[in-house]
């Protein structure tokens, strides 16, 4: 670093300042309309502070909303599907990291294309196949498709996670007598415990924030950012409303992001230079 | 990888029949990987590899999604040339790249360099900061913003205080045909300027120092020292981000059925709208498949080529 | 029983042959140094003995047992690793309780055999701590501990101490070895460190790029080296070699290069030398130039470098044909680089290589 100048170090903070109060602002903005007195032709300007604390605007968006509906499929679908991607993804970093079988690379790199492949080209045959085994609308589609969707990019990150253990902590494993699986559970999963959690962040986040697939293979029982969609669209004069109504989905992610801010930091950097 | 070479000389092995091969360590069951990776293979493969299949044959129909199609062969992809619409969409994605690529990373980048000179303090409550607007849902993001863009919104409210009053369209920004592609725009720029500003800093923070001085030794000004050591230093996080911010831009949707579904008219019309259109509003899910069919080869196509861009300027 | 066989053994990575034919055979109770620079398959070997590798020719056993094919966990085998490989998440006594555990023993029985190892080891106190908490040299005792408590047919040990500070090394030395004598397990101890080898072996089995060059006890090994490589390898500092001229006379041999001829008597039994052979000379044979001290020489030298060690001096002199002999003299000689020295050789004391072969042919 350059030694620099009091006022070229000011500057830059002042810079670093501004930026995040953009990047902060509409947030914020939001946050405060949501206390403004509800209903059409009261839409806060967005520079002052809210003249009255209008709570009831939650409870209101809550139940008109069908927040509480839809925060349960949304619930339900992350708490199946997070362990389950999580744990296929565990099983087959370790295989790819830890062992040798015919066409390994080759189903490896069936995976990596996965990590390219955006869902718009498989929704519409999909679309019908789950319409075919007659899951529109229920939980297991949301799940399968998640899961399978992210099994892709949690299998490179676990195989990544395993493969930075000395290869004598698995030998010693395998000299003491313990089984792949044994050795897997017993001393691959503990060593890579940050790495676990980080993709466990990474995944409840995306499922949480998932809508493209929530809008198409769910009409009655929406997830969450489906349920404030349809909800924006309904009252869409209505600002102070729907801003509760977003700061109601918004809060899960962002207290799950706060406490795990450091997991999300290095998912998100490290993730995108490993891909 | 499949065939494994087989190896030199082998004396007597006492006790073996068949000749094993060489990679093979001893006592290992070799089958075992394949049931590890049975699970999430099955269901990727189910889901995401076998509905291409799928998607390619479905492409070939002309089919409402009720009564029976009738096979059109490649009359699905020849509406590329045909149909001003699909291009449109596209044309659209191009632009909005500017703002959801271009734009954050030439800032990101800038400002990276800019701070990468002093030592931050508190970078982590920034670091929260500037990654909130991706990590929070981007349909509450989306419904912030048409906040914003709102006739009565706050942008309203501050050009009105500053005289610029009349410049505010009739319908907010995001009602107007000329406004409501970049009023998008500048949604994506505020969204993924964060991620690059931090990512670039990153990368910064771990050039060497030397490679600093040693411009410096030579003589080179802050806007050379970039050019010389930053910008090279950051070639990988570069191209890391180029194809991030590219493929997520290709496959824009959320934002876009919130704020704007697509409209006013077609203004804001995308690939991945499109798709969603055709499968749900028009019945035209021969259509939609082949967009998602191509929508994919394009990504492909731009992944490889930026990659290759990348890589061919690092040999330089 | 538990003697060690290999048996004509080959291993190849890809292109690379790192064992050529390997044939050994370890007694039981035995401490065997594999010793070597890197390259030579010294690793490998052990790495094959452990299962952790396949054989790609010849065979090994274990006491009565052709393991070729047997997995690590069942060739009653422990091994010590370079690097401990600890598990890091586990405290000191799940460390060593792990592989006991896996072989379903009971609680009472794995209680009994961690606490007797940690005795002996040392480690008592530690055996709630995770090895994150621990010192390299307190890493290095779990580690051993974790071997101990298998009680297994044969220890194997990978370079354990080539991660301690060179105090800490010359302590460990010794207890591994006492230890080793006190439970009396076949051992095969791989180092590149030519002092472990001498200290520690029973036998010690030279190495060079994939070939055994010598196995035998540490003595013969030193006095008797079977040819250039290992003679140049045990020793420190090392021998010095010189190519000379023979000529055979009756009753002695000239040995002539660099304008120096050196007078050697001989055997009239031995047989026929080649026209040329590799001298080779250990520093402590070699001294500075006195009459009548029945030397061998006087051999002229330019010093090219004095080490003082305080007990002694090493001189580094290069002959006028460029060859290195290293000669050990009195710590309070008064010798500078760049001065012209004559030295001599102790009778007896010079070891004759043949140039091609470079096996050793005579000493004289």
């Amino acid at each position: 670093m350059t030694p620099t100048t009091r006022p070229q170090i000011t500057m830059n903070y002042v810079l670093l300042i501004v930026v995040s109060a953009i990047a902060v602002y509409p947030l914020v903005g939001v946050l405060f309309a949501s206390f403004y007195p509800s209903g059409p032709g009261t839409s806060p300007s967005g520079f002052g502070l809210p003249p009255s604390l209008e709570w009831r605007n939650y409870l209101t968006a809550w139940e008109q909303g069908g927040f509480a509906d839809s925060f349960t499929t949304s619930v339900i679908v992350a708490a199946v599907m997070v362990p389950a991607s999580v744990i296929l993804s565990i099983l087959g970093g370790y295989a790819f990291a830890t062992m040798r079988f015919p066409g390994s690379k080759a189903i490896f790199y069936l995976f990596i294309l996965g990590l390219i492949i955006p869902t718009e080209a498989t929704i519409v045959p999909l679309y019908y196949d789950v319409q075919a085994l007659g899951l529109i609308d229920t939980y297991w589609a949301l799940i399968i498709l998640e899961v399978s969707g992210e099994v892709a990019f949690g299998i490179f990150w676990m195989r990544a996670a395993f493969l930075s253990a000395p290869p004598s902590l698995l030998e010693a494993a395998r000299i003491d007598g313990a089984s792949s699986w044994g050795a897997l559970w017993g001393i691959m999963v503990p060593f890579a415990k940050p790495a676990i959690l980080t993709l466990t962040v990474l995944v409840f986040a995306d499922s949480w924030n998932e809508f493209f697939l929530a809008l198409v293979f769910t009409i009655n029982h929406p997830t969450a950012p489906a349920g404030l969609a349809s909800f924006s669209g309904r009252f869409t004069t209505d600002i102070a409303l729907v801003s509760a109504g977003a700061v109601i989905v918004a809060l899960p992610i962002v207290i799950v992001f706060i406490i795990f801010q450091r997991e999300f930091m290095r998912g998100m950097l490290t993730g995108a230079v490993k891909g | 990888m499949d065939a494994e070479p087989a190896v030199a000389s082998r004396a007597v092995a006492v006790g073996s029949r068949r000749k094993p091969k060489a990679e093979r360590l001893p006592g290992e069951a070799r089958r075992i990987g394949y049931l590890y990776v049975a699970p999430a293979f099955i269901l990727y493969a189910a889901f995401n590899l076998f509905p291409l299949g799928q998607g390619i044959n479905l492409s070939f129909y002309d089919w409402d999604g009720i009564t029976p199609g009738t096979w059109v062969g490649l009359d699905n992809y020849v509406e590329f040339f045909t149909e001003p619409a699909i291009r449109e969409g596209y044309a659209h994605v191009l632009q909005l790249m500017v703002f959801y690529s271009f734009l954050p990373i030439v800032l990101g980048l800038f400002l990276a360099a800019l701070l990468s000179r002093i030592r931050i303090r508190g970078l982590t409550f920034f670091r929260v900061l500037l990654f909130l607007p991706l990590v929070i849902t981007d349909v509450v993001t989306s419904v912030a913003w048409i906040w914003i863009y709102d006739v009565d919104g706050p942008l309203a409210t501050a050009m009105d205080a500053v005289g610029l009053g009349a410049l505010v369209p009739s319908a907010g920004w995001l009602g107007d045909f000329n406004t409501a592609l970049p009023a998008v725009g500048v949604f994506g720029l505020w969204g993924q300027f964060g991620f690059c500003l931090i990512l670039f800093l990153a990368g910064v923070m771990k050039i060497p120092a030397s490679l600093y001085e040693a411009a410096r030794v030579d003589g080179a000004n802050a806007v050379r020292e970039f050019f010389a050591v930053t910008l090279p230093g950051l070639r990988y996080e570069l191209q890391v981000v180029l194809v991030l911010t590219v493929i997520g831009t290709l496959g824009t949707f959320d934002e876009i059925y919130v704020m704007t579904g697509g409209g006013p008219g077609t203004s804001t019309s995308v690939p991945a709208y499109q798709i969603w259109s055709r499968l749900f509003r028009t019945g035209e899910v021969g259509s939609a498949a082949a967009l998602g069919l191509v929508l994919m080869l394009i990504v492909f196509a731009v992944t490889f080529a930026i990659n290759r861009l990348m890589e061919r300027g690092a040999e330089r | 029983m538990a003697q060690v066989v290999y048996d004509h053994v080959v291993k190849t990575f890809s292109e690379v042959t790192a064992l050529h034919d390997l044939s050994l055979e370890i007694s039981d109770r035995e401490f065997v140094v594999l010793v070597g620079p890197s390259g030579s398959g010294k690793t490998t070997a052990l790495r094959l003995l452990a299962g952790l590798e396949t054989l790609t020719g010849g065979s090994i056993r274990i006491g009565e047992r052709t393991v070729d094919r047997v997995a690590p966990r069942d060739r009653d085998i422990a091994m010590v690793f370079q690097d401990y490989a600890l598990y890091p998440q586990k405290t000191v006594y799940q460390n060593l309780a792990f592989g006991l555990r896996m072989r379903k023993m009971p609680k009472n029985e794995i209680d009994l055999r961690v606490l007797r190892a940690a005795e002996m080891l040392d480690i008592g106190p530690l055996l709630q701590r995770r090895p994150g908490a621990l010192s390299g040299g307190q890493r290095q005792r779990v580690a051993l501990g974790r071997a101990l408590v298998r009680e297994p047919q044969v220890f194997l040990m990978d370079e354990p101490l080539s991660n301690l500070d060179a105090q800490l090394r010359v302590q460990t030395r010794s207890e591994i070895k006492h230890l080793q004598e006190q439970v009396g397990t076949t051992t095969v101890y791989v180092t590149h460190d030519q002092v472990e080898a001498m200290t520690m072996g029973d036998r010690v089995a030279v190495m060079s790029e994939g070939r055994l060059e010598q196995v035998g006890d540490p003595r013969t090994i030193y006095d008797e080296p079977a040819n250039v490589f290992v003679a140049g390898f045990i020793g420190s500092p090392a021998m010095g070699f010189w190519t000379m001229r023979t000529e055979r006379t009756p009753g002695a041999l000239g040995l002539i290069a660099d304008g120096t001829a050196l007078e050697v008597a001989i055997d009239p039994g031995v047989p026929e030398l080649p026209s040329e052979v590799v001298v080779g000379v250990r520093p402590e044979h070699a001294l500075i130039w006195r009459e009548n001290a029945g030397l061998v020489g006087p051999v002229e030298g330019r010093v090219s470098y004095v080490e003082m060690l305080g007990r002694e001096t090493f001189i580094g002199i290069e002959t006028a044909g460029e060859a290195h002999i290293t000669v050990r003299a009195e710590p309070d000689v008064a010798v500078r680089p760049g001065e012209r020295v004559p030295f001599g050789f102790e009778p007896g004391r010079l070891h004759l290589f043949d140039p091609t072969t470079e096996r050793s042919i005579a000493r004289l």
